[in-house]
Protein backbone atom coordinates (compact mmCIF):
# COMPACT_ATOMS: atom_id res chain seq x y z
CA UNK A 1 0.00 0.00 0.00
CA UNK A 2 1.53 3.17 -1.17
CA UNK A 3 1.80 5.84 1.16
CA UNK A 4 -1.02 8.72 -0.74
CA UNK A 5 -3.69 6.37 -0.57
CA UNK A 6 -3.05 5.40 3.51
CA UNK A 7 -6.05 7.07 5.40
CA UNK A 8 -4.27 9.73 7.98
CA UNK A 9 -4.82 7.37 11.04
CA UNK A 10 -3.08 4.46 9.61
CA UNK A 11 -0.21 6.41 8.13
CA UNK A 12 -0.12 7.59 11.74
CA UNK A 13 -0.16 4.07 13.30
CA UNK A 14 2.38 2.68 10.46
CA UNK A 15 4.79 5.29 11.46
CA UNK A 16 4.90 4.01 15.08
CA UNK A 17 4.11 0.15 14.75
CA UNK A 18 4.69 -0.74 10.92
CA UNK A 19 1.19 -2.40 10.61
CA UNK A 20 1.54 -2.11 6.58
CA UNK A 21 2.45 -5.88 6.43
CA UNK A 22 0.09 -6.73 8.36
CA UNK A 23 -2.74 -5.20 6.22
CA UNK A 24 -0.81 -6.18 3.16
CA UNK A 25 -1.16 -9.92 4.65
CA UNK A 26 -4.67 -9.47 5.72
CA UNK A 27 -5.57 -8.35 1.92
CA UNK A 28 -4.25 -11.19 0.69
CA UNK A 29 -5.94 -14.02 2.35
CA UNK A 30 -7.91 -16.26 1.37
CA UNK A 31 -10.44 -19.13 2.34
CA UNK A 32 -10.16 -22.29 0.36
CA UNK A 33 -13.47 -22.90 -1.49
CA UNK A 34 -13.28 -26.71 -2.30
CA UNK A 35 -15.37 -30.18 -2.39
CA UNK A 36 -16.89 -29.28 0.66
CA UNK A 37 -19.52 -26.85 2.44
CA UNK A 38 -17.59 -23.61 3.69
CA UNK A 39 -20.02 -23.85 6.60
CA UNK A 40 -17.56 -25.81 8.44
CA UNK A 41 -15.27 -22.82 8.43
CA UNK A 42 -17.73 -20.81 10.69
CA UNK A 43 -17.93 -22.65 13.37
CA UNK A 44 -14.56 -22.25 14.94
CA UNK A 45 -15.96 -18.31 14.93
CA UNK A 46 -19.25 -19.08 16.14
CA UNK A 47 -17.36 -20.97 19.54
CA UNK A 48 -15.20 -18.13 20.04
CA UNK A 49 -18.39 -15.83 19.58
CA UNK A 50 -20.29 -17.71 22.77
CA UNK A 51 -16.68 -17.34 24.49
CA UNK A 52 -16.37 -13.72 24.61
CA UNK A 53 -20.13 -13.71 25.74
CA UNK A 54 -19.08 -15.93 28.57
CA UNK A 55 -16.18 -13.60 29.55
CA UNK A 56 -18.48 -10.41 29.56
CA UNK A 57 -21.34 -12.25 31.40
CA UNK A 58 -19.44 -13.86 34.03
CA UNK A 59 -17.66 -10.26 34.53
CA UNK A 60 -21.35 -9.11 35.31
CA UNK A 61 -22.21 -12.21 37.65
CA UNK A 62 -18.78 -11.24 39.66
CA UNK A 63 -20.24 -7.94 40.68
CA UNK A 64 -22.85 -9.34 42.79
CA UNK A 65 -21.45 -13.28 43.39
CA UNK A 66 -20.07 -14.45 46.40
CA UNK A 67 -17.91 -17.57 47.44
CA UNK A 68 -18.67 -18.96 50.78
CA UNK A 69 -20.83 -21.36 52.23
CA UNK A 70 -23.48 -19.09 53.38
CA UNK A 71 -23.20 -16.62 50.44
CA UNK A 72 -22.92 -18.72 47.30
CA UNK A 73 -26.44 -20.20 46.90
CA UNK A 74 -27.97 -16.77 48.79
CA UNK A 75 -26.17 -14.59 46.42
CA UNK A 76 -26.75 -16.17 43.06
CA UNK A 77 -30.78 -16.42 44.38
CA UNK A 78 -29.99 -12.13 44.91
CA UNK A 79 -29.07 -11.91 41.20
CA UNK A 80 -32.10 -14.03 40.25
CA UNK A 81 -34.56 -12.41 42.57
CA UNK A 82 -33.47 -9.10 43.27
CA UNK A 83 -30.82 -7.87 40.45
CA UNK A 84 -32.18 -6.46 37.90
CA UNK A 85 -31.98 -7.93 34.66
CA UNK A 86 -29.88 -10.82 36.79
CA UNK A 87 -32.01 -13.68 35.46
CA UNK A 88 -31.22 -12.72 32.39
CA UNK A 89 -27.32 -12.40 32.93
CA UNK A 90 -27.34 -15.76 34.20
CA UNK A 91 -29.34 -17.12 31.75
CA UNK A 92 -27.40 -15.38 29.14
CA UNK A 93 -24.25 -17.12 30.86
CA UNK A 94 -25.50 -20.58 30.99
CA UNK A 95 -27.00 -20.87 27.94
CA UNK A 96 -23.99 -19.61 26.10
CA UNK A 97 -21.81 -21.98 28.25
CA UNK A 98 -23.74 -24.72 26.65
CA UNK A 99 -23.64 -23.63 22.73
CA UNK A 100 -20.33 -22.97 23.04
CA UNK A 101 -19.90 -26.32 23.79
CA UNK A 102 -22.13 -27.38 21.20
CA UNK A 103 -20.15 -25.53 18.32
CA UNK A 104 -16.80 -26.73 19.59
CA UNK A 105 -17.96 -30.10 19.66
CA UNK A 106 -19.29 -29.96 15.70
CA UNK A 107 -15.95 -27.40 15.29
CA UNK A 108 -13.61 -30.72 16.77
CA UNK A 109 -15.94 -33.04 14.68
CA UNK A 110 -15.87 -30.92 11.26
CA UNK A 111 -12.23 -30.60 11.69
CA UNK A 112 -11.44 -34.08 12.47
CA UNK A 113 -14.18 -35.50 9.44
CA UNK A 114 -12.49 -32.72 6.55
CA UNK A 115 -8.87 -33.96 7.68
CA UNK A 116 -7.86 -30.66 8.63
CA UNK A 117 -5.49 -31.96 10.85
CA UNK A 118 -2.91 -33.36 8.24
CA UNK A 119 0.27 -31.30 7.93
CA UNK A 120 1.58 -28.75 8.68
CA UNK A 121 -1.55 -28.36 10.92
CA UNK A 122 -1.13 -30.71 13.84
CA UNK A 123 -0.21 -28.53 16.41
CA UNK A 124 -3.34 -26.15 15.66
CA UNK A 125 -5.44 -29.48 16.02
CA UNK A 126 -3.54 -30.39 19.40
CA UNK A 127 -3.91 -26.94 20.55
CA UNK A 128 -7.59 -27.39 19.88
CA UNK A 129 -7.76 -30.52 21.54
CA UNK A 130 -6.06 -28.94 24.83
CA UNK A 131 -8.80 -26.13 24.55
CA UNK A 132 -12.14 -28.55 24.05
CA UNK A 133 -10.63 -30.16 27.43
CA UNK A 134 -9.88 -26.56 29.00
CA UNK A 135 -13.99 -25.62 27.87
CA UNK A 136 -14.86 -29.08 29.89
CA UNK A 137 -12.95 -27.71 32.74
CA UNK A 138 -14.75 -24.13 32.45
CA UNK A 139 -18.17 -26.32 32.79
CA UNK A 140 -17.31 -28.55 35.35
CA UNK A 141 -15.63 -26.45 37.40
CA UNK A 142 -18.23 -23.49 37.19
CA UNK A 143 -21.01 -26.31 37.84
CA UNK A 144 -20.17 -26.34 41.78
CA UNK A 145 -20.44 -22.59 42.05
CA UNK A 146 -24.17 -21.97 42.74
CA UNK A 147 -23.78 -24.58 45.39
CA UNK A 148 -26.70 -26.26 45.06
CA UNK A 149 -27.59 -30.45 45.56
CA UNK A 150 -27.64 -30.99 42.00
CA UNK A 151 -23.91 -29.22 41.63
CA UNK A 152 -22.79 -30.96 44.90
CA UNK A 153 -23.45 -34.06 44.41
CA UNK A 154 -22.75 -34.33 40.15
CA UNK A 155 -19.29 -32.47 41.97
CA UNK A 156 -18.67 -35.61 44.25
CA UNK A 157 -19.28 -37.85 41.45
CA UNK A 158 -16.86 -36.22 39.03
CA UNK A 159 -14.00 -36.01 41.22
CA UNK A 160 -14.00 -38.95 42.56
CA UNK A 161 -13.12 -40.30 39.42
CA UNK A 162 -9.27 -38.64 40.06
CA UNK A 163 -8.87 -41.17 42.60
CA UNK A 164 -8.45 -43.65 40.39
CA UNK A 165 -5.23 -42.22 38.13
CA UNK A 166 -2.08 -44.98 39.42
CA UNK A 167 -0.30 -43.69 42.24
CA UNK A 168 -1.15 -40.04 42.98
CA UNK A 169 -4.93 -40.92 42.61
CA UNK A 170 -5.57 -40.21 46.27
CA UNK A 171 -3.17 -37.22 46.19
CA UNK A 172 -4.69 -35.42 43.57
CA UNK A 173 -8.54 -35.75 44.67
CA UNK A 174 -7.53 -33.95 47.83
CA UNK A 175 -5.29 -31.24 45.95
CA UNK A 176 -8.67 -31.02 43.51
CA UNK A 177 -11.22 -31.11 46.80
CA UNK A 178 -9.27 -29.09 49.40
CA UNK A 179 -9.51 -32.15 51.27
CA UNK A 180 -10.65 -35.54 51.32
CA UNK A 181 -14.48 -35.12 50.43
CA UNK A 182 -16.39 -31.99 48.31
CA UNK A 183 -17.05 -29.19 50.94
CA UNK A 184 -16.95 -25.23 50.37
CA UNK A 185 -12.90 -25.49 50.15
CA UNK A 186 -13.58 -27.52 46.71
CA UNK A 187 -15.52 -24.46 45.90
CA UNK A 188 -12.83 -22.19 46.70
CA UNK A 189 -10.68 -23.83 44.26
CA UNK A 190 -12.87 -24.79 41.68
CA UNK A 191 -13.87 -20.74 41.61
CA UNK A 192 -10.35 -19.68 41.44
CA UNK A 193 -10.02 -22.03 38.69
CA UNK A 194 -13.18 -20.75 36.82
CA UNK A 195 -12.06 -16.99 37.13
CA UNK A 196 -8.61 -16.87 36.93
CA UNK A 197 -6.53 -20.27 36.16
CA UNK A 198 -8.72 -21.62 32.84
CA UNK A 199 -9.73 -17.76 31.63
CA UNK A 200 -5.89 -17.04 31.56
CA UNK A 201 -5.26 -20.77 29.81
CA UNK A 202 -8.05 -20.54 27.30
CA UNK A 203 -6.94 -16.74 26.36
CA UNK A 204 -3.35 -17.56 25.73
CA UNK A 205 -4.36 -20.95 23.95
CA UNK A 206 -7.10 -18.99 21.91
CA UNK A 207 -3.83 -16.78 21.15
CA UNK A 208 -1.80 -19.47 19.42
CA UNK A 209 -4.76 -21.63 18.28
CA UNK A 210 -5.50 -18.16 16.10
CA UNK A 211 -1.85 -17.70 15.10
CA UNK A 212 -1.93 -21.02 13.73
CA UNK A 213 -4.39 -20.34 11.83
CA UNK A 214 -3.59 -17.25 10.18
CA UNK A 215 -0.23 -18.00 9.86
CA UNK A 216 -1.04 -21.20 7.95
CA UNK A 217 -4.63 -20.60 6.74
CA UNK A 218 -7.62 -22.67 6.59
CA UNK A 219 -7.16 -26.45 5.29
CA UNK A 220 -7.93 -27.22 1.82
CA UNK A 221 -10.20 -30.77 1.39
CA UNK A 222 -8.01 -33.59 0.88
CA UNK A 223 -5.94 -33.97 -2.35
CA UNK A 224 -5.73 -30.23 -2.97
CA UNK A 225 -2.59 -28.67 -1.85
CA UNK A 226 -4.36 -25.68 -2.87
CA UNK A 227 -7.56 -25.17 -3.53
CA UNK A 228 -8.66 -24.11 -6.97
CA UNK A 229 -10.81 -20.93 -5.94
CA UNK A 230 -10.12 -19.09 -3.17
CA UNK A 231 -12.72 -16.45 -0.95
CA UNK A 232 -10.83 -13.08 0.22
CA UNK A 233 -11.07 -13.63 4.08
CA UNK A 234 -11.66 -9.63 4.50
CA UNK A 235 -13.84 -8.17 3.67
CA UNK A 236 -16.06 -11.32 2.19
CA UNK A 237 -15.46 -14.06 4.85
CA UNK A 238 -15.04 -11.49 7.87
CA UNK A 239 -18.52 -9.99 7.00
CA UNK A 240 -20.29 -13.34 6.84
CA UNK A 241 -18.46 -14.39 10.46
CA UNK A 242 -19.80 -10.92 11.45
CA UNK A 243 -23.46 -11.91 10.50
CA UNK A 244 -23.37 -15.36 11.56
CA UNK A 245 -22.23 -13.83 15.13
CA UNK A 246 -25.36 -11.88 14.93
CA UNK A 247 -27.77 -14.61 13.93
CA UNK A 248 -25.96 -16.35 17.23
CA UNK A 249 -27.19 -13.55 19.34
CA UNK A 250 -30.36 -13.61 18.42
CA UNK A 251 -30.32 -16.89 18.84
CA UNK A 252 -28.54 -16.99 22.15
CA UNK A 253 -31.29 -13.27 23.30
CA UNK A 254 -34.11 -15.85 21.86
CA UNK A 255 -33.16 -18.44 24.27
CA UNK A 256 -32.43 -16.86 27.45
CA UNK A 257 -35.57 -15.44 27.19
CA UNK A 258 -38.00 -18.22 26.32
CA UNK A 259 -36.18 -21.03 28.51
CA UNK A 260 -34.01 -18.93 30.97
CA UNK A 261 -33.48 -21.98 33.22
CA UNK A 262 -32.54 -24.44 30.06
CA UNK A 263 -34.78 -26.51 28.10
CA UNK A 264 -35.24 -28.97 30.77
CA UNK A 265 -33.45 -31.63 29.55
CA UNK A 266 -30.91 -33.93 31.73
CA UNK A 267 -27.60 -31.95 31.85
CA UNK A 268 -29.33 -28.72 30.32
CA UNK A 269 -30.99 -26.97 33.45
CA UNK A 270 -29.74 -24.83 35.53
CA UNK A 271 -32.53 -24.12 38.06
CA UNK A 272 -31.58 -23.02 41.42
CA UNK A 273 -32.85 -25.72 43.62
CA UNK A 274 -31.96 -26.18 46.96
CA UNK A 275 -28.65 -25.51 48.48
CA UNK A 276 -26.03 -27.84 49.13
CA UNK A 277 -26.08 -30.19 52.01
CA UNK A 278 -23.13 -32.39 52.21
CA UNK A 279 -24.87 -34.03 55.20
CA UNK A 280 -27.84 -34.57 53.22
CA UNK A 281 -28.29 -38.46 51.07
CA UNK A 282 -27.78 -38.28 47.45
CA UNK A 283 -31.37 -38.61 45.65
CA UNK A 284 -32.40 -40.09 42.23
CA UNK A 285 -31.96 -38.11 38.41
CA UNK A 286 -28.44 -36.81 39.61
CA UNK A 287 -26.74 -36.07 36.30
CA UNK A 288 -23.46 -34.13 35.25
CA UNK A 289 -23.87 -31.76 32.11
CA UNK A 290 -24.89 -33.70 29.04
CA UNK A 291 -21.25 -33.43 27.61
CA UNK A 292 -20.35 -35.49 30.57
CA UNK A 293 -23.57 -38.47 30.31
CA UNK A 294 -21.55 -40.49 28.18
CA UNK A 295 -18.75 -41.04 30.83
CA UNK A 296 -21.49 -41.60 33.53
CA UNK A 297 -23.43 -44.47 31.59
CA UNK A 298 -19.72 -46.14 31.04
CA UNK A 299 -19.16 -45.60 34.64
CA UNK A 300 -22.50 -47.48 35.20
CA UNK A 301 -22.35 -50.21 32.43
CA UNK A 302 -18.79 -51.39 34.20
CA UNK A 303 -19.13 -53.90 36.81
CA UNK A 304 -17.33 -53.58 40.53
CA UNK A 305 -14.40 -55.90 39.40
CA UNK A 306 -13.05 -56.85 35.89
CA UNK A 307 -9.37 -57.98 35.15
CA UNK A 308 -8.30 -57.48 38.07
CA UNK A 309 -9.27 -53.88 38.12
CA UNK A 310 -11.64 -51.90 39.74
CA UNK A 311 -14.80 -50.89 37.51
CA UNK A 312 -14.09 -47.27 37.71
CA UNK A 313 -10.76 -47.48 37.63
CA UNK A 314 -11.05 -49.68 34.25
CA UNK A 315 -13.54 -47.24 33.17
CA UNK A 316 -11.37 -44.48 32.87
CA UNK A 317 -8.50 -45.99 31.73
CA UNK A 318 -10.67 -47.02 28.64
CA UNK A 319 -12.21 -43.39 28.51
CA UNK A 320 -7.77 -41.96 28.92
CA UNK A 321 -7.16 -44.27 25.49
CA UNK A 322 -9.67 -43.30 23.56
CA UNK A 323 -9.12 -39.92 24.30
CA UNK A 324 -5.27 -39.96 23.53
CA UNK A 325 -5.89 -41.67 20.79
CA UNK A 326 -8.28 -39.08 19.32
CA UNK A 327 -5.51 -36.58 20.20
CA UNK A 328 -2.84 -38.66 18.21
CA UNK A 329 -5.45 -38.99 15.12
CA UNK A 330 -2.71 -36.49 13.04
CA UNK A 331 -0.10 -38.85 13.49
CA UNK A 332 -1.82 -41.99 13.55
CA UNK A 333 -3.88 -41.26 9.76
CA UNK A 334 -0.69 -41.75 7.64
CA UNK A 335 -2.90 -41.41 4.39
CA UNK A 336 -4.22 -38.20 5.20
CA UNK A 337 -0.61 -37.35 6.02
CA UNK A 338 0.13 -37.94 2.36
CA UNK A 339 -3.03 -35.59 1.61
CA UNK A 340 -4.75 -38.69 0.57
CA UNK A 341 -8.16 -39.57 1.33
CA UNK A 342 -8.51 -41.89 4.42
CA UNK A 343 -12.02 -43.36 4.92
CA UNK A 344 -11.32 -45.52 7.63
CA UNK A 345 -10.15 -42.25 9.68
CA UNK A 346 -13.81 -40.98 8.73
CA UNK A 347 -15.67 -43.38 9.79
CA UNK A 348 -13.75 -44.24 12.83
CA UNK A 349 -15.46 -40.16 13.85
CA UNK A 350 -18.58 -40.89 12.90
CA UNK A 351 -18.25 -44.51 14.97
CA UNK A 352 -17.03 -41.90 17.59
CA UNK A 353 -20.34 -40.30 17.18
CA UNK A 354 -22.37 -42.97 17.58
CA UNK A 355 -20.64 -44.38 20.90
CA UNK A 356 -21.23 -41.45 22.60
CA UNK A 357 -24.52 -40.75 21.44
CA UNK A 358 -26.19 -44.42 22.67
CA UNK A 359 -24.29 -43.93 25.88
CA UNK A 360 -26.08 -40.41 25.84
CA UNK A 361 -29.30 -41.59 25.34
CA UNK A 362 -28.93 -44.09 27.59
CA UNK A 363 -27.93 -41.80 30.70
CA UNK A 364 -31.37 -39.74 29.66
CA UNK A 365 -33.14 -42.96 30.36
CA UNK A 366 -35.27 -42.60 27.26
CA UNK A 367 -37.55 -45.54 27.08
CA UNK A 368 -37.80 -46.19 30.99
CA UNK A 369 -41.07 -47.62 32.24
CA UNK A 370 -42.62 -47.16 35.78
CA UNK A 371 -41.08 -44.80 38.17
CA UNK A 372 -37.87 -46.86 38.89
CA UNK A 373 -35.56 -46.46 36.13
CA UNK A 374 -33.28 -48.69 37.29
CA UNK A 375 -35.44 -51.72 37.82
CA UNK A 376 -34.08 -54.66 35.44
CA UNK A 377 -37.44 -54.15 33.33
CA UNK A 378 -36.78 -50.43 33.29
CA UNK A 379 -33.01 -50.85 32.35
CA UNK A 380 -33.67 -53.54 29.75
CA UNK A 381 -36.29 -51.27 27.79
CA UNK A 382 -34.13 -48.15 28.07
CA UNK A 383 -31.25 -50.71 26.45
CA UNK A 384 -33.82 -51.79 23.95
CA UNK A 385 -35.40 -48.08 23.21
CA UNK A 386 -32.24 -46.67 22.46
CA UNK A 387 -31.13 -49.50 20.48
CA UNK A 388 -33.36 -48.36 18.03
CA UNK A 389 -32.63 -44.79 17.85
CA UNK A 390 -28.56 -45.47 17.08
CA UNK A 391 -29.56 -47.55 14.65
CA UNK A 392 -32.00 -44.82 12.91
CA UNK A 393 -29.50 -42.25 13.56
CA UNK A 394 -26.60 -44.99 12.19
CA UNK A 395 -28.64 -46.06 9.41
CA UNK A 396 -29.42 -42.59 8.14
CA UNK A 397 -25.89 -41.49 8.70
CA UNK A 398 -24.89 -44.54 6.38
CA UNK A 399 -27.41 -43.98 3.89
CA UNK A 400 -26.22 -40.02 3.46
CA UNK A 401 -22.34 -41.03 3.62
CA UNK A 402 -23.09 -43.84 0.86
CA UNK A 403 -25.55 -42.00 -1.40
CA UNK A 404 -24.15 -38.09 -1.48
CA UNK A 405 -20.74 -38.79 -0.17
CA UNK A 406 -20.02 -42.20 -2.02
CA UNK A 407 -18.27 -43.66 1.58
CA UNK A 408 -17.53 -47.22 1.18
CA UNK A 409 -15.94 -47.29 4.61
CA UNK A 410 -18.48 -48.73 7.31
CA UNK A 411 -16.33 -51.05 9.20
CA UNK A 412 -16.13 -48.80 12.71
CA UNK A 413 -19.71 -47.60 12.18
CA UNK A 414 -21.23 -50.69 11.51
CA UNK A 415 -19.28 -52.08 14.87
CA UNK A 416 -20.77 -49.28 17.01
CA UNK A 417 -24.38 -50.24 15.30
CA UNK A 418 -23.69 -53.95 15.99
CA UNK A 419 -22.69 -53.12 19.53
CA UNK A 420 -26.24 -51.33 20.00
CA UNK A 421 -27.91 -54.19 18.50
CA UNK A 422 -26.60 -56.67 20.19
CA UNK A 423 -26.98 -54.88 23.53
CA UNK A 424 -30.48 -53.28 23.09
CA UNK A 425 -31.92 -55.93 21.15
CA UNK A 426 -30.50 -59.08 21.85
CA UNK A 427 -29.90 -58.67 25.47
CA UNK A 428 -26.25 -59.13 25.65
CA UNK A 429 -24.65 -57.08 28.47
CA UNK A 430 -22.79 -53.55 27.39
CA UNK A 431 -19.19 -54.62 28.05
CA UNK A 432 -19.58 -58.45 25.78
CA UNK A 433 -21.42 -56.97 23.42
CA UNK A 434 -18.91 -54.43 22.86
CA UNK A 435 -16.33 -57.00 22.81
CA UNK A 436 -18.24 -59.45 20.19
CA UNK A 437 -18.59 -56.27 18.19
CA UNK A 438 -15.08 -55.40 18.06
CA UNK A 439 -14.33 -58.61 16.38
CA UNK A 440 -14.81 -58.01 13.09
CA UNK A 441 -13.23 -54.54 13.01
CA UNK A 442 -9.69 -56.61 14.36
CA UNK A 443 -10.41 -58.90 11.69
CA UNK A 444 -11.24 -56.32 8.62
CA UNK A 445 -8.15 -53.75 10.03
CA UNK A 446 -6.16 -56.85 10.14
CA UNK A 447 -7.36 -57.87 6.32
CA UNK A 448 -6.82 -54.49 4.97
CA UNK A 449 -3.84 -54.01 6.27
CA UNK A 450 -1.85 -56.79 5.01
CA UNK A 451 -3.96 -56.25 1.47
CA UNK A 452 -2.14 -52.88 1.43
CA UNK A 453 1.25 -53.92 2.72
CA UNK A 454 1.35 -56.64 -0.14
CA UNK A 455 -0.17 -53.35 -2.98
CA UNK A 456 3.07 -51.66 -1.39
CA UNK A 457 5.33 -54.33 -2.23
CA UNK A 458 3.95 -55.33 -5.54
CA UNK A 459 4.50 -51.53 -6.39
CA UNK A 460 7.94 -51.87 -4.89
CA UNK A 461 8.86 -54.94 -7.45
CA UNK B 1 15.91 -29.71 37.58
CA UNK B 2 16.83 -28.57 40.65
CA UNK B 3 15.07 -25.28 39.96
CA UNK B 4 12.07 -26.82 38.89
CA UNK B 5 11.67 -29.27 41.49
CA UNK B 6 12.37 -25.67 44.28
CA UNK B 7 9.28 -24.18 42.57
CA UNK B 8 6.99 -27.21 42.40
CA UNK B 9 7.58 -28.88 45.56
CA UNK B 10 6.31 -25.85 47.72
CA UNK B 11 3.14 -25.69 45.33
CA UNK B 12 2.66 -28.64 45.54
CA UNK B 13 2.65 -28.69 49.62
CA UNK B 14 0.96 -25.73 49.68
CA UNK B 15 -2.16 -27.08 47.54
CA UNK B 16 -1.86 -30.31 49.37
CA UNK B 17 -4.73 -30.02 52.15
CA UNK B 18 -3.80 -30.22 55.92
CA UNK B 19 -5.13 -33.32 57.58
CA UNK B 20 -8.40 -32.70 59.12
CA UNK B 21 -8.86 -32.53 63.17
CA UNK B 22 -11.24 -33.32 65.84
CA UNK B 23 -11.62 -35.97 68.25
CA UNK B 24 -10.69 -39.21 67.35
CA UNK B 25 -12.23 -40.81 70.10
CA UNK B 26 -16.20 -42.05 70.54
CA UNK B 27 -18.09 -38.98 69.70
CA UNK B 28 -21.93 -38.54 71.21
CA UNK B 29 -24.62 -37.34 68.74
CA UNK B 30 -26.41 -33.79 69.65
CA UNK B 31 -29.93 -33.79 70.58
CA UNK B 32 -30.70 -32.71 67.52
CA UNK B 33 -28.74 -35.76 65.78
CA UNK B 34 -30.76 -38.40 67.96
CA UNK B 35 -33.80 -36.49 67.20
CA UNK B 36 -33.55 -37.14 63.58
CA UNK B 37 -31.96 -40.53 64.08
CA UNK B 38 -35.58 -41.44 65.65
CA UNK B 39 -37.43 -39.91 63.01
CA UNK B 40 -36.21 -40.54 59.75
CA UNK B 41 -34.58 -43.83 61.21
CA UNK B 42 -30.91 -42.50 60.13
CA UNK B 43 -28.90 -39.58 60.51
CA UNK B 44 -25.70 -38.73 58.40
CA UNK B 45 -23.18 -37.04 61.05
CA UNK B 46 -19.76 -35.93 60.41
CA UNK B 47 -16.96 -36.99 62.34
CA UNK B 48 -13.23 -35.94 61.61
CA UNK B 49 -13.81 -35.13 58.02
CA UNK B 50 -16.26 -38.69 56.95
CA UNK B 51 -19.44 -38.38 56.22
CA UNK B 52 -21.38 -41.68 59.09
CA UNK B 53 -24.29 -43.30 58.41
CA UNK B 54 -26.09 -43.80 61.95
CA UNK B 55 -29.12 -45.70 61.55
CA UNK B 56 -31.30 -47.91 64.04
CA UNK B 57 -32.25 -51.29 62.47
CA UNK B 58 -35.69 -52.98 62.93
CA UNK B 59 -34.54 -54.67 66.19
CA UNK B 60 -33.77 -51.30 67.16
CA UNK B 61 -30.15 -51.83 66.99
CA UNK B 62 -27.87 -48.56 66.50
CA UNK B 63 -25.26 -49.17 63.34
CA UNK B 64 -22.72 -47.13 62.22
CA UNK B 65 -20.99 -46.93 58.82
CA UNK B 66 -19.51 -45.09 56.27
CA UNK B 67 -22.12 -42.55 54.32
CA UNK B 68 -19.82 -42.55 51.62
CA UNK B 69 -20.56 -45.15 48.96
CA UNK B 70 -17.70 -46.91 47.61
CA UNK B 71 -18.34 -46.40 44.16
CA UNK B 72 -17.60 -42.45 43.31
CA UNK B 73 -18.23 -41.40 46.51
CA UNK B 74 -22.13 -40.11 47.09
CA UNK B 75 -23.94 -40.18 50.24
CA UNK B 76 -26.09 -43.48 50.38
CA UNK B 77 -29.14 -43.40 52.86
CA UNK B 78 -30.89 -45.85 54.63
CA UNK B 79 -34.46 -47.64 53.43
CA UNK B 80 -35.97 -48.93 56.70
CA UNK B 81 -38.87 -50.85 54.38
CA UNK B 82 -36.15 -53.15 52.64
CA UNK B 83 -33.65 -52.96 54.91
CA UNK B 84 -30.88 -52.28 52.83
CA UNK B 85 -28.79 -49.10 51.87
CA UNK B 86 -28.77 -47.55 48.89
CA UNK B 87 -26.71 -44.99 47.04
CA UNK B 88 -29.11 -43.14 44.28
CA UNK B 89 -26.49 -41.78 42.39
CA UNK B 90 -25.52 -45.53 40.39
CA UNK B 91 -28.17 -47.74 42.36
CA UNK B 92 -25.79 -49.43 44.31
CA UNK B 93 -27.32 -51.39 47.41
CA UNK B 94 -25.63 -52.88 50.40
CA UNK B 95 -26.42 -54.57 53.46
CA UNK B 96 -26.86 -53.66 56.72
CA UNK B 97 -23.25 -55.04 57.11
CA UNK B 98 -21.67 -53.11 54.70
CA UNK B 99 -21.67 -55.92 51.92
CA UNK B 100 -22.38 -54.93 48.30
CA UNK B 101 -26.02 -56.48 47.32
CA UNK B 102 -26.21 -55.01 43.69
CA UNK B 103 -24.71 -52.65 41.35
CA UNK B 104 -21.75 -51.08 40.68
CA UNK B 105 -19.41 -50.40 44.16
CA UNK B 106 -16.01 -52.49 44.06
CA UNK B 107 -16.24 -52.08 47.25
CA UNK B 108 -18.35 -52.56 50.75
CA UNK B 109 -18.81 -49.66 52.67
CA UNK B 110 -16.38 -49.74 55.88
CA UNK B 111 -18.12 -50.08 59.43
CA UNK B 112 -17.60 -47.93 62.60
CA UNK B 113 -18.41 -48.75 66.29
CA UNK B 114 -22.19 -47.43 67.50
CA UNK B 115 -24.26 -48.02 70.36
CA UNK B 116 -27.21 -46.38 72.34
CA UNK B 117 -26.20 -45.83 75.54
CA UNK B 118 -29.01 -46.77 78.37
CA UNK B 119 -29.37 -42.96 79.02
CA UNK B 120 -30.55 -42.37 75.45
CA UNK B 121 -27.40 -40.87 73.98
CA UNK B 122 -25.71 -42.14 71.06
CA UNK B 123 -22.10 -42.94 70.37
CA UNK B 124 -19.73 -43.67 67.67
CA UNK B 125 -16.37 -44.19 67.41
CA UNK B 126 -15.04 -43.97 63.78
CA UNK B 127 -12.24 -46.53 64.36
CA UNK B 128 -13.05 -49.21 61.47
CA UNK B 129 -14.36 -52.52 62.64
CA UNK B 130 -13.43 -55.43 60.77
Amino acid sequence: MSNDTKSPLLSWLDERYQVSPLIEFLRHKEVPIGAHSMAWYFLGGATLFFFMVQIVTGVLLLMYYQPGEATSWESLRYIMTKVPFGWLVRSFHCWSAHLMIICLVAHMFSTMLLKAYRPPRELTWVTGYVLFAVALGFGFSGYLLPWNELSYFATVVGTDSVKSVPVVGNWLLEVMRGGPDVTINTLYRFFALHVIILPLACFALVGIHLLFIQRQGMAAPVGECHAPRGMKFFPSFAVRDLLLWLACLFLLVALSTVAPYGPNIPGMEWELGSKANPLAPAYPGIKPEWYFLWIYQLLKEFPPHLLGLEGPQLCLLLVSVLMGAWAAVPWMDRQARRNQPSPGFSDFGFAAILFISYLTLKAWDIGAVGNDVDAPASVASVARTCAWWELGLGGAIIAIRYTVYEHRWFLFSGAALLHAGLHGLAGIGYLAAGLVAMLPVVAGVVMIYRAQSRGEETAGA
Amino acid sequence: MGWLASVLYPVGRYLTPLPETGPTGPVNLTRGEIGKLEQDGFVIVPVVGKRVLVLEDSEGDIRALSARCTHEGCTVQYVADDSLIWCACHNAKFDLEGGVISGPPPKPLPRFYGERRDDGSVVINVVEQA
